[in-house]
């Protein structure tokens, strides 16, 4: 029989209540339908939640000012690169089980075959994964996720949103997300055994990983824009975008 | 600060390269090869190391005022509020977006760390438009995906728009720029207000 693992009840009621603050601040008011321009603007941004979003947002830059920035920053300036490197090979090779699962539920044999390629020559001869021996072996690393499958199946993004902690997102890949963290078979198991501490930790590890790549882009946005909301959600939206259609992909990039 | 003999050390390298009096829009009728030039003038000028900020500054402004279709830029970032602008209001808004591409990557040329662009295909997109693939190659860190929009005018090219791992500038900065024009009820002079309080902050850092 097959268990899904509960989320911790604290970490829920934190969520929780973070929606129903952000709820209060309501939805954005779209513009009169005959003002065509303004319409046309309003689909194109895609945000009819917008103040409810921002409120997350602003949430998302106090936890992401006191706790995870300095965290990745810390980690960048405690580990080298090469330590760093291992890190995010050995998270990588984690997911490799769901990149599979969507490869294949995607229609792509090919990249499924390469996942799987990656993850045997990874956890064999790369040390259960720290060391990424199939890319300069000429197997170039690509992640999926179930959001992207969904995208694949054609289910719109729906309307952006942004989550608490987990930043931009929308209602596809936000059920990508939660499905992934149910079916990943590295969780399933951890839990099985009893063993949650590896899953947080995974989480917390793999977080950290990616806040720390994206420290000089995301302060790079921060920094440039007049707006750094609306920029980082046309930022994403489109990045999404490219990515669903693999177009990120050449040489082991994403 | 720059000591005399690596500034003179600094002009004899440009001048022997000859990319200051050669202009980059003088290649051959070829967007790939406009996009070559174009980074190996900009590695050349402004990236070199020990350069003072204000002649860094002047040299990707003569680069970028050359190589960019400001007017068409401004425009689409604009959108349906350009013409709701008056002559004035256009020309400073071309301006202040000037400054603030100018700052921006003036600054992130003076970080320059020996990244390279490695060009890929090009393809035509519309009546004269071409999309040129490339990835900025960095050591130790993966790739960048970075495609330019580029059109043909009379012997040169100018570009358009920069598409970097799949997200383009000009419709992120429209959807930026659109976002403060709506919180200032659609008053253009609101948004030059605060194009000029992201110009001084960038000029000082």
């Amino acid at each position: 029989m097959m268990t899904f693992f509960k989320p911790r009840p604290v970490a829920s009621r934190v969520v929780a209540s973070i929606f129903a603050l952000a709820l209060v601040a309501g939805c954005a008011t779209p513009p009169p339908a005959d003002d065509k321009e303004a319409m046309a603007e309003w689909e194109q941004v895609n945000d009819p939640l917008e103040p409810m979003n921002r409120t997350i947002f602003e949430f998302n830059q106090a936890v992401d000012k006191a706790l995870l920035k300095p965290l990745a920053q810390g980690y960048r300036w405690a580990v080298p690169q090469f330590g760093r490197d291992r890190v995010r090979d050995f998270v990588r090779n984690l997911r490799a089980p769901v990149i599979f699962v969507n490869d294949v539920l995607q229609g792509e044999p090919d990249r499924a075959m390469q996942t799987l390629m990656r993850f045997a020559f990874n956890t064999g001869f790369g040390i259960g994964g720290l060391i990424d021996v199939a890319e300069p072996g000429g197997i170039p690393y690509h992640d999926e996720d179930f959001g992207q499958t969904f995208a694949v199946w054609g289910i719109g993004e729906g309307p952006y949103l942004v989550l608490p902690i987990l930043g931009p997102s929308n209602p596809r890949d936000g059920v990508g997300l939660a499905t992934e963290w149910l079916a990943d078979p590295f969780n399933l198991y951890m839990d099985r055994i009893g063993q949650d501490w590896a899953i947080w930790t995974r989480t917390g590890v793999s977080g950290v990983e990616k806040r720390e790549r994206l420290l000089d882009t995301l302060d790079e946005i921060e920094r440039t824009s007049l707006d750094y909301y609306s920029a980082l959600r046309s930022t994403y939206r489109q990045n999404r975008a490219a990515e669903v259609k693999n177009k990120l992909d050449a040489d082991g990039q994403r | 600060m720059l000591d005399r003999r690596s500034f003179l050390m600094g002009v004899a390298a440009v001048a022997v390269s000859g990319v200051v009096s050669r202009p980059v829009w003088a290649a051959p009728g070829d967007a790939g090869a406009f996009i070559q030039s174009l980074a190996e003038s900009a590695m050349n000028t402004v990236a070199v190391k020990d350069l003072a900020d204000s002649e860094r500054v002047n040299r990707f402004r003569s680069l970028f005022v050359n190589t960019f279709d400001l007017p068409e830029i401004s425009r689409f970032v604009l959108g349906r509020y350009w013409r709701a602008a008056n002559d004035a209001q256009k020309a400073e808004f071309q301006k202040l977006f000037e400054d603030i591409q100018v700052y921006t990557w003036t600054r992130r040329f003076k970080e320059y760390n020996g990244e390279t662009l490695e060009l890929g295909g090009v393809k035509g997109e519309g009546e004269g438009d071409f999309i040129v693939d490339s990835q900025m190659k960095r050591a130790k860190l993966s790739p960048i995906n970075v495609s330019w929009r580029v059109r043909r005018v009379g012997e040169t090219f100018r570009i358009l728009d920069i598409i970097v791992e799949g997200a383009s500038m000009a419709i992120t900065f429209r959807s930026d720029y659109g976002a403060v024009l709506s919180s200032q009820g659609g008053k253009v002079d609101g948004l030059l207000d605060v194009m000029r309080k992201k110009v001084d902050q960038l000029k000082l850092g």
